[in-house]
Protein backbone atom coordinates (compact mmCIF):
# COMPACT_ATOMS: atom_id res chain seq x y z
CA UNK A 1 0.00 0.00 0.00
CA UNK A 2 1.44 3.45 -0.98
CA UNK A 3 2.46 5.45 1.70
CA UNK A 4 2.44 9.53 1.55
CA UNK A 5 5.80 10.47 0.48
CA UNK A 6 8.22 11.79 3.33
CA UNK A 7 5.51 10.56 5.91
CA UNK A 8 6.87 9.05 9.05
CA UNK A 9 5.35 5.77 7.52
CA UNK A 10 7.36 6.27 4.04
CA UNK A 11 10.60 6.99 6.63
CA UNK A 12 9.65 3.27 8.25
CA UNK A 13 9.32 1.44 4.77
CA UNK A 14 11.99 2.99 3.76
CA UNK A 15 14.62 1.89 6.27
CA UNK A 16 12.40 -1.45 6.27
CA UNK A 17 13.73 -1.32 2.90
CA UNK A 18 17.76 0.01 3.45
CA UNK A 19 18.02 -3.04 6.18
CA UNK A 20 16.88 -5.92 3.54
CA UNK A 21 19.27 -5.20 1.26
CA UNK A 22 22.09 -7.53 1.07
CA UNK A 23 23.88 -5.29 -1.16
CA UNK A 24 23.87 -2.08 1.06
CA UNK A 25 25.02 -4.49 3.74
CA UNK A 26 27.78 -4.86 1.96
CA UNK A 27 29.11 -1.78 0.15
CA UNK A 28 28.43 0.47 3.70
CA UNK A 29 30.46 -1.61 5.89
CA UNK A 30 32.54 0.56 7.58
CA UNK A 31 30.21 3.68 7.26
CA UNK A 32 29.53 5.73 10.27
CA UNK A 33 28.24 9.08 9.84
CA UNK A 34 24.51 10.46 9.46
CA UNK A 35 22.97 11.54 6.34
CA UNK A 36 20.42 14.44 6.07
CA UNK A 37 18.03 14.97 3.05
CA UNK A 38 16.68 18.19 3.04
CA UNK A 39 13.36 18.07 0.92
CA UNK A 40 12.56 22.39 -0.40
CA UNK A 41 9.44 23.24 -0.11
CA UNK A 42 7.44 23.55 -3.73
CA UNK A 43 4.10 24.79 -2.68
CA UNK A 44 2.68 24.63 -6.27
CA UNK A 45 3.53 20.99 -5.95
CA UNK A 46 0.76 20.48 -3.41
CA UNK A 47 4.60 20.07 -1.01
CA UNK A 48 4.01 23.62 0.98
CA UNK A 49 6.70 23.29 3.69
CA UNK A 50 10.23 21.68 3.34
CA UNK A 51 11.00 18.75 5.51
CA UNK A 52 14.12 16.96 6.67
CA UNK A 53 14.75 13.11 6.93
CA UNK A 54 17.76 12.44 9.29
CA UNK A 55 19.22 9.07 8.66
CA UNK A 56 21.51 7.28 11.47
CA UNK A 57 23.65 4.52 9.19
CA UNK A 58 25.83 2.77 10.77
CA UNK A 59 28.24 0.07 9.53
CA UNK A 60 25.49 -1.45 6.62
CA UNK A 61 22.88 -0.79 8.95
CA UNK A 62 20.01 1.74 9.30
CA UNK A 63 19.66 2.43 12.75
CA UNK A 64 16.84 5.20 11.96
CA UNK A 65 15.00 6.97 9.91
CA UNK A 66 12.86 9.72 10.76
CA UNK A 67 11.53 12.62 9.44
CA UNK A 68 11.57 16.02 10.72
CA UNK A 69 12.38 19.36 10.13
CA UNK A 70 15.51 20.61 7.53
CA UNK A 71 17.30 22.11 9.89
CA UNK A 72 17.51 18.92 11.78
CA UNK A 73 18.60 17.17 8.39
CA UNK A 74 21.53 19.89 8.18
CA UNK A 75 23.29 18.80 11.40
CA UNK A 76 23.92 16.10 9.60
CA UNK A 77 27.53 14.76 8.66
CA UNK A 78 26.53 14.47 5.03
CA UNK A 79 23.48 16.83 3.99
CA UNK A 80 21.77 16.24 0.24
CA UNK A 81 19.60 19.67 -1.26
CA UNK A 82 17.02 19.49 -3.52
CA UNK A 83 13.59 20.43 -3.93
CA UNK A 84 10.56 18.28 -3.80
CA UNK A 85 10.24 17.44 -7.04
CA UNK A 86 13.89 16.49 -7.87
CA UNK A 87 13.64 13.66 -4.79
CA UNK A 88 10.75 12.66 -6.82
CA UNK A 89 12.61 12.35 -9.69
CA UNK A 90 15.27 10.38 -7.84
CA UNK A 91 12.74 8.07 -5.89
CA UNK A 92 10.69 7.13 -9.24
CA UNK A 93 13.95 6.36 -11.28
CA UNK A 94 14.17 9.44 -13.56
CA UNK A 95 17.22 11.21 -12.12
CA UNK A 96 20.18 9.06 -11.29
CA UNK A 97 21.51 10.32 -7.96
CA UNK A 98 25.14 10.23 -9.13
CA UNK A 99 24.01 12.12 -11.90
CA UNK A 100 22.38 14.57 -10.21
CA UNK A 101 24.85 15.49 -8.08
CA UNK A 102 27.56 15.56 -10.81
CA UNK A 103 25.10 18.34 -12.43
CA UNK A 104 24.16 20.25 -9.03
CA UNK A 105 20.90 19.02 -9.39
CA UNK A 106 21.22 17.69 -5.80
CA UNK A 107 23.60 19.76 -3.51
CA UNK A 108 26.10 17.86 -1.39
CA UNK A 109 27.53 18.71 1.89
CA UNK A 110 30.01 16.82 3.37
CA UNK A 111 33.56 15.08 2.74
CA UNK A 112 33.49 14.92 -0.54
CA UNK A 113 36.34 11.74 -0.90
CA UNK A 114 34.43 9.81 1.80
CA UNK A 115 31.01 9.97 -0.30
CA UNK A 116 32.76 8.77 -3.46
CA UNK A 117 35.07 6.22 -1.97
CA UNK A 118 30.71 4.93 -0.89
CA UNK A 119 29.09 5.18 -3.83
CA UNK A 120 28.04 2.30 -4.50
CA UNK A 121 25.85 2.26 -0.94
CA UNK A 122 24.49 5.70 -2.03
CA UNK A 123 23.44 4.14 -5.39
CA UNK A 124 21.86 1.62 -3.26
CA UNK A 125 20.06 3.43 -0.70
CA UNK A 126 18.55 5.15 -3.57
CA UNK A 127 17.72 2.12 -5.25
CA UNK A 128 15.72 1.25 -1.81
CA UNK A 129 13.88 4.34 -2.17
CA UNK A 130 12.38 3.46 -5.54
CA UNK A 131 11.30 0.30 -4.10
CA UNK A 132 8.67 2.20 -1.62
CA UNK A 133 5.07 2.42 -3.11
CA UNK A 134 4.60 6.50 -2.75
CA UNK A 135 1.50 8.70 -2.59
CA UNK A 136 2.88 11.96 -4.42
CA UNK A 137 1.13 15.05 -3.25
CA UNK A 138 1.16 16.86 -6.91
CA UNK A 139 -0.50 13.58 -8.36
CA UNK A 140 -3.91 13.76 -5.81
CA UNK B 1 38.57 35.25 -17.18
CA UNK B 2 38.94 36.07 -13.81
CA UNK B 3 39.90 33.12 -11.07
CA UNK B 4 38.30 32.52 -8.06
CA UNK B 5 40.08 30.85 -4.72
CA UNK B 6 38.19 27.98 -3.26
CA UNK B 7 36.67 29.51 -0.25
CA UNK B 8 37.37 26.22 2.14
CA UNK B 9 41.20 26.60 0.93
CA UNK B 10 41.89 28.45 3.94
CA UNK B 11 45.94 26.56 4.28
CA UNK B 12 48.79 28.36 3.70
CA UNK B 13 49.45 27.60 -0.07
CA UNK B 14 45.84 27.82 -2.31
CA UNK B 15 46.43 24.03 -3.80
CA UNK B 16 43.25 24.84 -6.25
CA UNK B 17 42.00 27.51 -8.32
CA UNK B 18 39.10 27.53 -10.66
CA UNK B 19 39.45 29.18 -13.99
CA UNK B 20 35.10 30.35 -14.36
CA UNK B 21 33.26 33.13 -11.86
CA UNK B 22 30.63 30.43 -11.26
CA UNK B 23 32.15 26.68 -11.71
CA UNK B 24 30.02 24.20 -13.02
CA UNK B 25 28.80 21.54 -10.05
CA UNK B 26 31.07 18.66 -11.41
CA UNK B 27 34.41 21.53 -11.59
CA UNK B 28 33.64 22.17 -7.93
CA UNK B 29 33.26 18.36 -7.06
CA UNK B 30 36.40 17.35 -9.18
CA UNK B 31 38.09 20.31 -7.28
CA UNK B 32 37.39 19.68 -3.88
CA UNK B 33 37.41 16.02 -4.31
CA UNK B 34 41.76 16.48 -5.32
CA UNK B 35 41.81 19.00 -2.45
CA UNK B 36 40.62 16.74 0.02
CA UNK B 37 42.65 14.39 -1.66
CA UNK B 38 45.82 16.04 -1.14
CA UNK B 39 45.74 17.71 1.99
CA UNK B 40 44.77 14.74 3.58
CA UNK B 41 47.30 12.10 2.05
CA UNK B 42 50.91 13.17 1.79
CA UNK B 43 51.94 10.20 -0.35
CA UNK B 44 49.60 12.41 -3.06
CA UNK B 45 51.46 15.52 -2.79
CA UNK B 46 54.66 14.41 -4.74
CA UNK B 47 52.33 13.63 -7.36
CA UNK B 48 50.59 16.80 -7.05
CA UNK B 49 53.76 18.71 -6.97
CA UNK B 50 55.33 17.24 -9.43
CA UNK B 51 52.67 16.81 -12.17
CA UNK B 52 52.05 19.48 -15.15
CA UNK B 53 49.20 18.42 -17.28
CA UNK B 54 45.78 19.23 -18.86
CA UNK B 55 43.31 16.69 -18.46
CA UNK B 56 40.08 16.27 -19.67
CA UNK B 57 36.96 14.72 -18.49
CA UNK B 58 33.92 14.47 -20.39
CA UNK B 59 30.74 12.92 -19.06
CA UNK B 60 28.93 11.65 -21.79
CA UNK B 61 25.62 11.18 -19.94
CA UNK B 62 25.51 14.73 -18.44
CA UNK B 63 27.26 15.83 -21.45
CA UNK B 64 29.50 17.87 -19.23
CA UNK B 65 33.05 18.31 -19.10
CA UNK B 66 36.11 19.76 -16.85
CA UNK B 67 39.38 20.47 -18.12
CA UNK B 68 42.14 20.15 -15.20
CA UNK B 69 45.33 22.12 -15.42
CA UNK B 70 47.96 20.42 -13.04
CA UNK B 71 50.96 23.51 -12.98
CA UNK B 72 53.45 21.55 -10.49
CA UNK B 73 51.70 21.99 -6.81
CA UNK B 74 48.58 23.84 -8.40
CA UNK B 75 45.72 22.72 -10.37
CA UNK B 76 43.16 25.26 -12.21
CA UNK B 77 40.32 23.41 -13.03
CA UNK B 78 37.75 25.21 -15.75
CA UNK B 79 34.53 24.51 -17.21
CA UNK B 80 34.53 22.42 -20.12
CA UNK B 81 37.39 21.18 -22.61
CA UNK B 82 39.89 23.44 -23.33
CA UNK B 83 42.23 23.18 -25.94
CA UNK B 84 46.14 21.20 -25.34
CA UNK B 85 45.06 18.68 -23.10
CA UNK B 86 47.51 15.48 -22.67
CA UNK B 87 44.94 13.24 -21.89
CA UNK B 88 41.39 13.45 -22.39
CA UNK B 89 38.76 10.60 -20.45
CA UNK B 90 35.33 10.42 -21.93
CA UNK B 91 33.22 8.14 -19.93
CA UNK B 92 29.53 7.70 -17.88
CA UNK B 93 29.24 9.10 -14.58
CA UNK B 94 29.51 5.82 -12.82
CA UNK B 95 33.00 4.89 -14.43
CA UNK B 96 33.81 8.42 -13.33
CA UNK B 97 32.92 7.29 -9.75
CA UNK B 98 34.86 3.65 -10.48
CA UNK B 99 37.89 5.94 -11.61
CA UNK B 100 38.14 7.78 -8.06
CA UNK B 101 37.83 4.51 -6.33
CA UNK B 102 40.81 2.42 -7.97
CA UNK B 103 42.71 1.08 -5.18
CA UNK B 104 46.34 1.83 -5.71
CA UNK B 105 48.70 -1.04 -5.25
CA UNK B 106 52.57 -1.69 -5.61
CA UNK B 107 54.99 0.57 -6.57
CA UNK B 108 51.85 3.31 -7.27
CA UNK B 109 50.34 1.43 -9.90
CA UNK B 110 46.32 1.38 -9.63
CA UNK B 111 44.85 -2.23 -9.39
CA UNK B 112 42.85 -3.42 -12.36
CA UNK B 113 42.60 -7.18 -10.55
CA UNK B 114 39.98 -6.38 -7.99
CA UNK B 115 36.21 -5.82 -8.94
CA UNK B 116 36.45 -1.76 -9.16
CA UNK B 117 39.60 -2.51 -11.17
CA UNK B 118 37.96 -5.18 -13.87
CA UNK B 119 35.14 -3.07 -13.97
CA UNK B 120 37.34 0.00 -15.38
CA UNK B 121 39.44 -2.15 -17.46
CA UNK B 122 36.32 -3.87 -19.03
CA UNK B 123 34.77 -0.78 -19.90
CA UNK B 124 38.19 0.68 -21.70
CA UNK B 125 37.95 -2.48 -23.63
CA UNK B 126 34.83 -2.34 -24.31
CA UNK B 127 35.02 0.94 -25.48
CA UNK B 128 32.86 3.08 -22.79
CA UNK B 129 35.40 4.40 -21.80
CA UNK B 130 38.02 6.38 -23.79
CA UNK B 131 41.55 7.98 -23.15
CA UNK B 132 42.88 9.99 -25.58
CA UNK B 133 46.64 10.74 -25.67
CA UNK B 134 46.64 7.28 -23.22
CA UNK B 135 49.82 5.75 -25.22
CA UNK B 136 52.51 8.45 -24.72
CA UNK B 137 51.23 9.77 -21.44
CA UNK B 138 51.08 6.17 -19.37
CA UNK B 139 52.94 7.61 -16.55
CA UNK B 140 50.38 10.96 -16.50
CA UNK B 141 47.50 8.95 -16.33
CA UNK B 142 49.14 6.78 -13.23
CA UNK B 143 49.94 9.75 -11.42
CA UNK B 144 45.99 11.55 -11.83
CA UNK B 145 44.86 8.52 -11.02
CA UNK B 146 47.27 8.30 -7.76
CA UNK B 147 45.58 11.93 -7.12
CA UNK B 148 42.12 11.18 -7.79
CA UNK B 149 41.74 8.15 -6.01
CA UNK B 150 39.95 8.28 -2.78
CA UNK B 151 40.96 4.37 -1.64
Amino acid sequence: MAVKAFSDEWASQFKDEVNKSPVYKAAAKGWKWTVGLVVEAEPDKHFPEAKGIVMDLFDGEARAITVGTAADAQKCDFVLTAPYSRWKEVATKQLDATKGMLQGKLKLKGDLPTIVRYTKASQEMTECTTRVAVEWPDEN
Amino acid sequence: MARRKLKFDVESRGLVEYADDEPSAFASMLGGLIEANVRTHPEKQNDFDSLKARVGIFVTDIDEGVTLNFTGGQLVVHNGLEPHRTLTIRTDAETVMSLSNLKIGLFGLPVYYDEVGRGVAAKLIRGKLKIEGLLPNVLTLNAVTRIFSVQ
